[in-house]
C-alpha cells in the first residue's frame, strides 16, 4: 500500500476506497430518477409532451437499475433485504437519528411502484391501439392496456395522471439528490464534509446526465429523422443544468480558496481541483454545443457526449478521488481498485440498458396526442 | 504497543486492521510523544445515525457496538467516523471495531489493552460512577478530547494531549 503524504489513520490504508467505483456508476444511473421528474412535469404542464414516452421509459428502466449499485457494494450481500426488514428510520435511545441508506431504500421501492402505475396509466390506451394492431405480443398488449379501450375512457384518466405525476416528483425529486444527501451529512471524509452545496450540485447534474441519455438514445432511434420539437426542450433543459452545475462547481472553488488558502489543508485538495476545471470546460462546451444544436439538431449527438465525459468526470471525482483524502484531512491515499471493479461498475449501467430495451419493445417510445 | 498486540490477540484482529493503534508525534518543542488511539465510544456517535439496519447501537451503559449478525457491510459507519476507528474485518466482512472487551467487562476484567499496559498510561473506568478513579482524573485534571470541533462528545480523555495529534 503506498500513500502520499502524511498523517493517516492506519485503518485507511486497507481500503483507501470504501465505497467501490460502482458508487459512481450507480450515481449515473440515478439519472433514471430526473427523467422522471422530466417526464412528471411535461404531463403536468402539457409542455414538451411528445418527449414524455421516451423520458418515462427511460426514467424508469434506468431508476430501476439504481439499487444493483449499492448491492454490489455491500459485503453480506445476502443481508440486503434487513434494509426494508430492519429500516432504521426512527430514532430511539440505542439507535439514535436515521440512515439516509434506509430512507432512500424504501423511497426507492415507492417511486418504482408510483412511476410504473403512471408509466402503465399513460400508455394503456397506445397499448389498446398496439394490440388493435395484432401481431404476436397482442395479449400481452391488452393485458398492459388495463381495459382503457377508448378516447374517451384515457381522457377521463387525465386528473389521476396528473395527480400522481404530482405526488411521484416528490420522491424523485429526494432521489435526484442521493448519494450526495449521505455522503455530506452522514460521513466525515474530509472533501464531502467540506462540500455543502454538493447535493446542489448532484441535482443540476442528474438532469445534465438524463438530457444527454435521452438526447443521445433519441437520437440513435431517429439517426436523420431528429424531431425539433422533441430536441428543443431537452435542449434546453440540458442547457441550463450545464451552466448551473458548471456555476456551482466554481463557487464551491472559490469557497475552498476562502477557507483553506494559506492552511495545511489546502493540499489535500489538489486530487480533486485540477479535474472540477476539466469538467466545467466540459459543461460549457456541451452548453455551447446544445445552443447551436437549436439551429443544427444533428449536432445534438455532439451536446450528449461532450456532456457525459463531463457528468462521469465529475462523478468519479467527487465520489471516487473524494476517499483519497484522508480523515485527517492533511494526507491522500493512492488509488488502488479491486480487481473486477470494471464490470462491477458497468453492470448497474448494463442492467439499465437490457432494462430499456425490454421496455421500450413493448412500450411506444413515440404516441399520438389523446385530448 | 503491547496494548495493540494484546487487542489484537483477545478478539481476533486480523493482520493490518486495528482496533486500537499507537500515533507516534513529534512536538513543536522537538519531544516525541505516543498517543494510543481507539473507537471513542462517544455520547453522539456519528457511526450509529447511517447503519441502515441499526447494527451499529449505543447500549445503555455508553458502549457503542455492532450486531455482527444484522451487519450487511455496507461502510457507511466506517465513512461515519471521524477518527478512523472501524474498518471491515477481512474475515467476517462486516464492520468492526473496538467494543472495550465487553466481554472481558462482563466477567469483570479490564479491556485487553488496559491490562497489557506496562506503564498503566491507560486508565478504565466507569465516569458515571462519582467514586471512580476515572471520574476523579478527569476533574481534577485538565484532559482534552480529539475532534472537539465534530461534536461528537467522546469518552476517551486525553492528558496532555499534543494538538498535532488531534486530528
Amino acid at each position: 500500500m503506498m500513500a502520499l503524504g502524511a498523517p493517516l489513520f492506519p485503518n485507511e490504508l486497507v481500503e483507501p476506497i470504501l465505497w467501490h467505483p460502482v458508487i459512481f456508476a450507480y450515481a449515473l444511473v440515478i439519472s433514471g430518477a430526473d427523467l422522471i421528474i422530466l417526464a412528471s412535469l411535461a404531463y403536468i404542464s402539457r409542455r414538451m409532451t411528445k418527449a414524455i414516452p421516451l423520458l418515462l421509459v427511460l426514467g424508469v428502466s434506468f431508476f430501476s437499475a439504481a439499487l444493483l449499485g449499492p448491492l454490489a457494494d455491500l459485503r453480506q450481500p445476502s443481508r440486503a433485504p434487513l434494509i426494508f426488514s430492519l429500516a432504521h428510520l426512527v430514532p430511539t435511545e440505542t439507535h439514535p437519528g436515521f440512515s439516509f441508506i434506509a430512507l432512500y431504500a424504501n423511497l426507492w421501492l415507492i417511486l418504482i411502484i408510483l412511476s410504473v402505475i403512471f408509466l402503465l396509466f399513460y400508455q394503456s390506451y397506445h397499448l389498446h391501439l398496439k394490440s388493435q394492431a395484432g401481431g404476436r405480443l397482442r395479449i400481452l398488449y391488452r393485458i398492459l392496456s388495463l381495459g382503457v379501450g377508448n378516447e374517451e375512457r384515457y381522457k377521463k384518466l387525465k386528473p389521476f395522471l396528473t395527480l400522481l405525476a404530482a405526488i411521484t416528483i416528490i420522491p424523485a425529486v429526494l432521489w435526484g439528490i442521493y448519494p450526495s444527501v449521505l455522503v455530506v451529512f452522514q460521513t466525515w471524509l474530509f472533501l464531502w464534509r467540506n462540500w455543502a452545496i454538493l447535493p446542489l450540485i448532484f441535482f443540476a447534474d442528474t438532469f445534465v446526465a438524463s438530457t444527454a441519455a435521452a438526447i443521445l438514445v433519441y437520437y440513435i432511434i431517429k439517426l436523420a429523422h431528429l424531431d425539433y420539437d422533441v430536441l428543443s426542450p431537452l435542449l434546453k433543459v440540458h442547457s441550463a443544468g450545464c451552466v448551473s452545475v458548471a456555476g456551482l462547481l466554481g463557487v464551491q472553488l472559490l469557497l475552498w480558496n476562502q477557507w483553506f488558502d494559506g492552511s495545511p489543508l489546502n493540499t489535500a485538495f489538489d486530487v480533486v481541483v485540477p479535474i472540477i476545471y476539466y469538467v466545467i470546460a466540459l459543461l460549457l462546451l456541451s452548453f455551447i454545443l446544445a445552443l447551436a444544436s437549436l439551429k443544427v439538431t444533428k449536432l445534438s449527438v455532439f451536446v450528449s457526449i461532450v456532456a457525459l465525459l463531463g457528468v462521469i468526470l465529475n462523478k468519479w471525482n467527487t465520489l471516487v478521488n473524494g476517499q483519497l483524502i484522508s480523515r485527517t484531512g492533511l494526507g491522500v491515499l493512492s488509488l488502488e481498485l479491486p480487481p473486477d471493479w470494471l464490470l462491477t461498475t458497468l453492470s448497474p449501467i448494463a442492467a439499465a440498458i437490457f432494462i430499456f430495451i425490454v421496455l421500450s419493445s413493448i412500450f411506444p417510445l413515440e404516441v399520438k396526442e389523446v385530448g | 504497543m503491547a496494548c495493540v498486540a494484546a487487542c489484537a490477540a483477545e478478539n481476533n484482529v486480523p493482520i493490518g486492521v486495528f482496533r486500537t493503534w499507537v500515533e507516534r508525534h513529534v512536538r513543536a518543542d522537538g519531544n516525541i510523544v505516543f498517543v494510543p488511539k481507539q473507537c471513542n465510544h462517544c455520547e453522539n456517535p456519528p457511526c450509529v445515525k447511517p447503519c441502515p439496519t441499526g447494527a451499529t447501537f449505543k447500549r445503555e451503559d455508553g458502549l457503542v457496538l455492532i450486531n455482527d449478525e444484522i451487519c450487511i457491510g455496507c461502510g457507511a459507519c466506517i465513512q461515519a467516523c471521524p477518527y478512523g476507528a472501524r474498518f471491515v474485518n477481512p474475515v467476517k466482512g462486516v464492520a468492526d471495531k473496538c467494543t472495550f472487551c465487553e466481554h472481558r467487562l462482563a466477567k469483570g476484567l479490564l479491556p485487553a489493552c488496559v491490562e497489557a499496559c506496562p506503564t498503566a498510561a491507560r486508565i478504565f473506568g466507569d465516569i458515571s460512577d462519582l467514586d471512580s478513579e476515572i471520574k476523579k482524573l478527569v476533574e481534577s485534571s485538565n484532559v482534552q478530547i480529539l475532534k472537539s470541533w465534530a461534536h461528537t462528545d467522546p469518552e476517551i480523555y486525553y492528558k496532555n494531549l499534543p494538538k498535532e495529534a488531534d486530528i
